[in-house]
């Protein structure tokens, strides 16, 4: 654990032995992994906790029913913000509150039916199948886009295995360490905003030395598949509308 | 990436202990396969019937998922309201909409409203998965239909993975292949992580199983890297003709058969 301590506080200091030294390492991958996982976990630990002590706190149905009408109150307010840039029809509000009020008494109604176990099991269950599911949700993002990387980090002559490369961009969680204050409203966005940064910055600094190529390279390496999907995404996009004005 | 010389034979790689069995041996593989090392795959390859091996190792990683899920899908099933108690809150729900009390003075719309909402009772009692249902039935019997996808799964993909592996240089044979391939299911274990209820691993598993098949290829056939990525996506693109192909005749024969009764 203190190896990977020390890892980490290496890795958020650039220091590039640190860098090179995990990419020759057979394990890279499995160190990178262990990393990845930990950070995201401890991240999400506060909201965890917060999350089970909410649903744990006996409250009555009428409070919860109260805490969600301040909710479809604060939507209310959000859309007469809107209102100033969108042309919103009119009744548009009144008609999506009914709406959002009716869904919240199928919710607290299905809310309300029995279940096999104690519900106070089934709620802490739950969140922590969220919590445990976080990890996944990230090494599916990293890997999806990993393997986009790893084929033009190829294309522009890098000399990684898959294994380094994933080994070494795994690194790029550390700085997300700071999503712990997450429900903070306000700091929590702007130290993610950081955190991705500062993780990017990572995730280019590891592509460059585990293929042993310049940080230019890295950087196009990086940034070419998402302006790749940018434009499939757009094309896509121009097509359906091009369709939609044929079709009229 | 390593050149493909750097793979070590069976006698370079760690030689398995004498009283490893082979259930741990195949553990060990899987587990190392998991990092996208190339030594399991080259391990594999050597050994004598890889093939069998292979199969053996498919079963054993499709049951413990099937097992562990089950438990995870009992728990939510144990903490999930009954279905049945949950349709008529719904229906009562949708009736109360705005837009239901302005269509329901139609009569039409009424008995149309009615008979689909009975369609959807009815495939939410045959398919309750299709809604999110936890339901043991079906979760039961994936440890019969999991092996039996996975394995049928794995010998469709190494058989055209290995035809286009031969066609790309390859110097591997099909059991060769069969038993690398068959490593790649390696992914397969992040999935007992959902013996715990309401845990989404979502499609981590699927794209991790293409980065194994990857080195699988480029590790049983002796690839450069370029080839191997050929060799590995070619059976998905295969897939995907035949799949389009199929569903054109089927728009094809579709046309014909209800054009054809519309014009009579």
């Amino acid at each position: 654990m203190n190896e990977l301590l020390q890892l980490a506080r290496d890795v958020l200091l650039f220091k590039h032995e640190t860098y090179a030294q995990h990419v020759a390492r057979a394990d890279a991958l499995k160190r990178g992994l262990a990393l990845l996982v930990l950070v995201t976990l401890l991240a999400g630990v506060v909201s965890f906790i917060i999350n089970v002590v909410g649903d744990l706190r006996p409250t009555s149905v009428e409070a919860r029913r109260q805490e969600a009408e301040e909710g479809i109150q604060e939507f209310t307010k959000s859309l007469g913000t809107m209102r100033q840039f969108f042309d919103v029809p009119p009744g548009f509000e009144r008609e999506i509150t009914t709406y959002m009020r009716a869904g919240m008494g199928m919710g607290f109604r299905i809310e309300a039916l029995p279940t096999r176990l104690p519900k106070p099991v089934g709620r802490v269950l739950t969140d922590l199948g969220a919590f445990l599911s976080l990890p996944f949700s990230r090494l599916a993002g990293w890997i999806g886009y990993g393997i986009w990387v790893l084929l033009v980090a190829k294309l522009l002559g890098g000399r990684t295995t898959a294994s380094q490369m994933l080994g070494a961009t795994a690194l790029y969680a550390v700085p997300h360490v700071l999503d712990i204050l997450n429900f903070v409203p306000c700091l929590g966005g702007v130290l993610g905003l950081v955190a991705t940064a500062w993780g990017i910055a990572i995730y280019v600094k590891a592509l460059a030395v585990a293929n042993d190529f310049s940080i230019g390279r890295a950087i196009a390496a990086t940034v070419v598949p998402a302006l790749v999907g940018g434009v499939l995404a757009l094309l896509g996009l121009l097509g359906l509308l091009t369709l939609a004005l044929v079709s009229r | 990436m390593a050149d493909h010389s750097s793979v070590k034979g069976p006698e370079e790689t760690a030689p398995a202990s004498s009283e490893e069995t082979a259930l741990k041996t195949l553990v060990r593989l899987a587990w190392e396969a998991l990092f996208l090392k190339e030594e399991p795959y080259a391990e594999i390859r050597e050994a004598s019937n890889p093939a069998l091996r292979g199969l053996g190792l498919i079963v054993l990683v499709a049951v413990a998922v099937a097992l562990t899920s089950l438990v995870g899908t009992a728990l939510e099933w144990a903490t999930a309201p009954d279905m049945l108690d949950i349709q008529p809150v719904v229906f009562q729900g949708i009736q109360q909409m705005p837009w239901y009390r302005e269509m329901q003075s139609d009569p039409a719309f009424r008995k149309g409203f009615q008979e689909r909402w009975e369609m959807l009772e009815m495939l939410w009692s045959l398919a309750p998965q299709l809604f999110g249902t936890p339901n043991i039935a079906p979760a039961a019997s994936r440890i019969i239909l999991l092996p039996l996808g996975l394995t049928l799964t794995w010998f469709l993909y190494g058989v055209v993975a290995y035809l286009f592996a031969r066609l790309l240089g390859g110097q591997g044979g099909l059991g060769q292949m069969l038993g690398c391939t068959a490593l790649a299911v390696a992914p397969q274990l992040l999935n007992l992580a959902t013996f715990l209820p309401y845990v989404v691993v979502g499609g981590v598993v699927g794209t991790w199983m293409i980065l194994c098949r990857y080195v699988a290829l480029k590790t049983c056939h002796r690839l450069t890297w370029g080839r191997a990525l050929a060799a590995t996506l070619l059976p998905y693109v295969a897939l995907a003709v035949v799949v389009s192909s199929f569903a054109c005749l089927g728009s094809v024969a579709a046309v014909l058969i209800f054009g054809g009764g519309a014009s009579r």
